[in-house]
C-alpha cells in the first residue's frame, strides 16, 4: 500500500508541475534489506524512507532518486558527509546542501516538499537582507535542526 | 541554499539517540549551529540570522544560547 494517498499524490503532482523548475536529485544511503539483521546495525526506518522517497519522485520527471548502499558506497557517504542512515542529500540549483537524517514524516515532510521546490528554483523565499548575509559568508556553517515526528 | 558554505541538516533525532545524548536535546525543534551556539524553538527569521552569524562570530553566549 502507498504511504502517500491518492489524494495527496494529486496535489503534490499539481504542485510539482507548478512549481518545480530544474531537476533535483535525491541521493538516498541505505543499507542492504534482508530479513536477516545484524545485532546492533538494524535501521528501523531505511526501507520505509526508500518506499517514501520513491513515491515523492515518482510524482514528477524533474525528480531522480538515486539508492546507494551506506557500507558499498562508503566513499560517497564520506564525501557527502553521511555518518548514519536513513540518510538523503537533495541536489539542484541551490547552493550549498541539504541533507536529511531518518524519515521524513508527519511535519518533515512538508519540510521535504518545500525544500524539493527550492532546491529546484535555487532560491529560498527568506528576505533579501537574510539573503544578503547568507551569501556573504565566509566560513563554513552547519546548521543541524533536530526534530522528532508529529 | 543561499550559500555554497552552508550545510543544513534535519535530523530525526528520534532514530539516533546517541546525537541526543550529544547535543542534550530535551525539546524539539532545537537548532545547533557550529557545534556551539544552540537554542529550542522557532525563531522568527531576524532572530534565526542573529544565532547564524553569532555562531560565525565564535559563538557568543546570550541568555537564549547556550554553549553545547
Amino acid at each position: 500500500m502507498a504511504l502517500i494517498s491518492s489524494k495527496d499524490q494529486q496535489m503534490l503532482r499539481d504542485l510539482f508541475s507548478e512549481r518545480l523548475q530544474g531537476d533535483v536529485t535525491i541521493t538516498y544511503f541505505t543499507q542492504r534489506e534482508s530479513i536477516l539483521t545484524v545485532p546492533g546495525q538494524e535501521c528501523q526506518f531505511c526501507k520505509d524512507t526508500r518506499e517514501l522517497l520513491e513515491e515523492v519522485t515518482g510524482l514528477s520527471n524533474k525528480l531522480y532518486l538515486r539508492v546507494q548502499d551506506f557500507v558499498r558506497d562508503a566513499q560517497a557517504a564520506e564525501q557527502l558527509g553521511v555518518e548514519r542512515i536513513p540518510a538523503f542529500v537533495l541536489a539542484g540549483q541551490a547552493r550549498g546542501q541539504v541533507r536529511y537524517f531518518g524519515i521524513p514524516s508527519g511535519y518533515e515532510f512538508s519540510s521535504l516538499i518545500e525544500d524539493l521546490l527550492d532546491v529546484s528554483i535555487g532560491r529560498t523565499r527568506l528576505s533579501d537582507q537574510t539573503r544578503e548575509a547568507l551569501g556573504g559568508l565566509e566560513q563554513d556553517l552547519h546548521i543541524q535542526v533536530f526534530v522528532t515526528p508529529t | 541554499m543561499e550559500s555554497s558554505r552552508i550545510t543544513a541538516d534535519v535530523v530525526e533525532v528520534s532514530e539516533f539517540p546517541e546525537l541526543a545524548q550529544r547535543y542534550r536535546i530535551y525539546g524539539v525543534p532545537k537548532t545547533v549551529i557550529n557545534e556551539h551556539v544552540s537554542f529550542e524553538g522557532a525563531l522568527p527569521e531576524p532572530a534565526f540570522l542573529q544565532q547564524v552569524l553569532r555562531a560565525v562570530d565564535g559563538g557568543s553566549t546570550g541568555s537564549d544560547v547556550k554553549e553545547t
